[in-house]
């Protein structure tokens, strides 16, 4: 998968605004959205949000997970733990890259905020090439992650698989002239 | 016909429609362009961006468009002639003219439904009243000379156009400095003789954002660089520069109160606008600041230095200050903390003793992000070197969107590439200038000083559009009148400076500008004046210029289109 694609994904979240205007219930194929009424604050997904965020027509209200404190607080769970843990949202590091590129003036401390998010997701990439590195040295047969996001998984993904491909190639073909040395085509 | 709801009868009209914008290229119309276009995005309007250089591409972007569109927005073009004349639209056609050019030609303001004015209507425009201008059409001849208590109850009628003993006495009088204000009815006459520019479209457009609420940073830079751009083109007065800036400073107080609180600082990376008392010097924070002082009008005029004399003043004065030469030479960027502290205070102080008073000035700055950090004047500089850049494949068209570009944030390459063509152009300039005085090459032709570039000349190319132009003509005319006179009766004179358009066609640009004096109003009679001259001698001209006394010339009739000016304004 593509990273836009993961972030395509991730605009389906709901996240809270207070419109500046008002327009009555919108029925869409995906569910329904609205009533809009100027200081009202509505739920609606990611992807409306930012489109009226950007044509001024509303306020977009961080996310209860996206707090200083809050975050700090992740940030030291997941340095103490050796496994991965809950993620404030399954997917924290598009929305915080979509909302501080497009509302940051309506996110306070964005800068801290931004700092932050990046710290728990390197921890947790970090995490993450430890437990592939030690799948492949004890040639496990399977493994089993809580926890991961599916950003997370996509960075690994095309990486894993082709380097267990080549493992499976390279194993395949010590066996001495055995008629299943012939590799198999990888995509 | 005036607006006077631009919220109502502009906006509310053009955003259920498509429209076509038809914008000048001039630096105060591409940033009420770009404001009007952050708009439309907002509200998902449909338009098309039509850059115009001169009434002729008015006339053929109007042409091809004209049956797609009804309404049609002209940004800083078409107030000052009749547009339903010279465009022939069809009934149901309307414009809106957003233009700072005055003064306004009456027919427009007596149109109730086709041309509407975005425009103030108690900007002192001095327009008559309809009975007195349209009361006697069959009136023709009609001597409305010097009889100025008159002025306003016998007019000359719908026409504009004078007997050529009307247009001499007055440009005479101007030429002595007598000031038209004193006059009684200066209206009608006095409209059609003067071009000046009043309030910038940019900040029309801004005000119009700001009754939608819809007016971000972004919008009041823009404004902001509209406002600069008169003022570093020197078309508007000190004193309404200083009410400008005012009003401006309203609005950005207004922004940064709304934003900033203790415990909610914002990011980094959001706009901050901030109230500047800067210096005037070009371009100082990208350059050296020595580089900056040698090539900025005000600082190379007051120590003269195209003259060795010159240089060591420069000297002195850098040594008065306690600034090292090889920190002053250094980018500004990577001079000393210690040196940068309180550089402005210090220069002030300096420059006080050199006779420079006004080394500061008012303006706006912006910074977004760590890096970046713009003055007003700065972007001003930047967008213009882009707007008129004479590289090899680059069209008007072209110059126009890449100028557009570089105004918005996301475009920072741009804008540094406009930096450094900007520096490329203001030291073609002082050389230029330089060279001109050293060889003399200002001559005093009697009513007018005349200066003409010759095809030789190194930037020559650079010196063919209008604004780089305007611009070597007004550090030309200051560094004549402060350098070589300091008050001899020549110091009054306009200057009118020729160079060199277009080599294939062989033709000159001539443009002229009043005389240098404290107390002028900027306001310019050549429009007429080149008007009369080439009619009198049947030249070759072209007046395609929004701005009237900016011409095209053919070559071999400049000494006869000369002779008749000389004529004309003695």
């Amino acid at each position: 998968m593509d990273p836009s694609e993961v972030e395509f994904l991730a605009e389906k979240e709901v996240v809270k605004i207070i419109p500046n205007f008002s327009l009555d219930k919108i029925y869409l194929i995906g569910g329904d959205l609205g009533p809009f009424n100027p200081g009202l604050p509505v739920d609606v997904p990611v992807w409306l949000a930012l489109n009226l965020k950007q044509r001024q027509k509303c306020r977009i209200v961080p996310p209860e997970w996206m707090d200083v404190e809050k975050l700090e607080e992740i940030r030291e769970l997941e340095r103490k733990e050796d496994t991965f843990t809950p993620v404030p949202s399954p997917y924290y590091m598009e929305l915080t890259k979509l909302l501080l590129n497009h509302a940051s003036d309506n996110i306070p401390k964005a800068d801290e905020i931004r700092t932050l998010v990046k710290d728990i997701w390197d921890t947790r990439i970090a995490k993450l090439r430890l437990s592939a590195d030690s799948f492949i040295s004890q040639q496990e047969a399977h493994a089993k992650l809580d926890n991961l996001t599916l950003m997370e998984i996509n960075t690994t993904r095309s990486f894993l698989l082709d380097t267990l491909n080549c493992m499976y190639k390279l194993r395949s073909n010590l066996q001495p002239g055995s008629s299943g040395g012939k590799a198999q085509d990888h995509q | 016909m005036f607006i006077t709801d631009i919220r109502k009868e502009f906006y509310d009209v053009v955003v259920n429609q498509r429209v076509a914008l038809l914008v000048s290229s001039d630096i105060d119309a591409l940033c009420a362009c770009k404001i009007l276009q952050a708009l439309f995005h907002c509200d998902q309007v449909q338009y098309t961006l039509v850059p115009v250089t001169g009434w002729q591409d008015l006339g053929t972007a109007f042409l091809e468009h004209k049956e797609q569109f009804r309404c049609f927005v002209l940004i800083n073009c078409g107030a000052n002639v009749d547009l339903l004349e010279t465009l022939q639209p069809e009934e149901d056609s309307i414009f809106f003219i957003c233009d700072t050019h005055r003064p306004v030609d009456v027919v427009n303001v007596y149109n109730d439904t086709q041309v509407k004015l975005m425009i103030k209507q108690d900007d002192d425009l001095g327009v008559p009243s309809y009975d007195d201008i349209f009361r006697d059409e069959e009136e023709e001849g009609g001597d409305d000379s010097g009889n100025e208590s008159d002025g306003g109850s016998e007019p000359s009628g719908k026409r504009r156009r004078y007997d050529e003993g009307e247009v001499e006495r007055r440009i005479e009088r101007q030429r002595a400095m007598r000031e038209w204000e004193a006059r009684s009815d200066p209206k009608l006459l006095n409209m059609c003789v003067y071009m000046y520019v009043c309030v910038q479209a940019a900040m029309v457009i801004f005000e119009l954002a700001w009754v939608l609420t819809k007016d971000t940073k972004d919008m009041l830079w823009w404004a902001i660089i509209g406002l600069t751009d008169q003022w570093v083109h020197d078309k508007i007065t000190h004193m309404k520069y200083v009410t400008d800036i005012a009003t401006l400073q309203r609005h950005v107080s207004r922004h940064n109160h709304r934003n900033e609180d203790e415990d909610n600082s914002l990011s980094i990376d959001c706009m901050r606008i901030s109230f500047e008392y800067d210096l005037r010097l070009a371009l100082y924070q990208h350059w050296s600041l020595f580089e900056s002082i040698c090539n900025s009008s005000y600082t190379s005029c007051n120590f003269k230095l195209w003259s060795m004399h010159g240089q060591k003043k420069l000297q002195e004065f850098l040594a008065d200050m306690g600034l090292p030469l090889k920190q002053v030479k250094q980018k500004f960027n990577s001079m000393d903390m210690s040196v940068k502290e309180n550089l402005r205070e210090v220069i002030e102080e300096s420059s006080n003793k050199y006779g420079m008073k006004d080394i500061r000035i008012q303006t706006f700055g912006v910074h977004f992000g760590f890096k970046n950090h713009f003055l007003a004047s700065d972007v001003v500089h930047a967008t213009a070197a882009l707007l008129e850049s004479t590289e090899k494949d680059d069209s008007p068209g072209d110059n126009f969107i890449k100028a557009l570009d570089c105004l918005s944030r996301s475009n920072l390459e741009r804008l540094h590439g406009g930096i450094d063509l900007a520096k490329k152009k203001l030291m073609a300039i002082q050389q230029t200038v330089a060279s001109c005085i050293c060889t003399n090459l200002i001559l005093s032709q009697g009513p007018f000083l005349y200066c003409y570039l010759l095809e030789g000349t190194p930037d020559v190319k650079l010196f063919s559009k209008p604004m780089a132009l305007t611009l070597l003509c007004q550090y030309l005319l200051k560094m004549f009148v402060y350098g070589i006179l300091r008050c001899s009766c020549l110091s009054l004179l306009p200057l009118i400076i020729a160079a060199p358009m277009d080599v294939e066609k062989r033709t000159v640009i001539v443009l002229g500008i009043p005389p240098e004096s404290e107390t002028s109003d900027k306001k310019n009679f050549f429009g007429r004046a080149f008007e009369k001259a080439a009619e009198g001698t049947s030249s070759r001209t072209l007046h395609d210029h929004f701005d009237t006394s900016i011409i095209e010339l053919k070559m071999e009739d400049r000494t006869k289109f000369l002779d008749a000016l000389i004529t004309l304004l003695s």
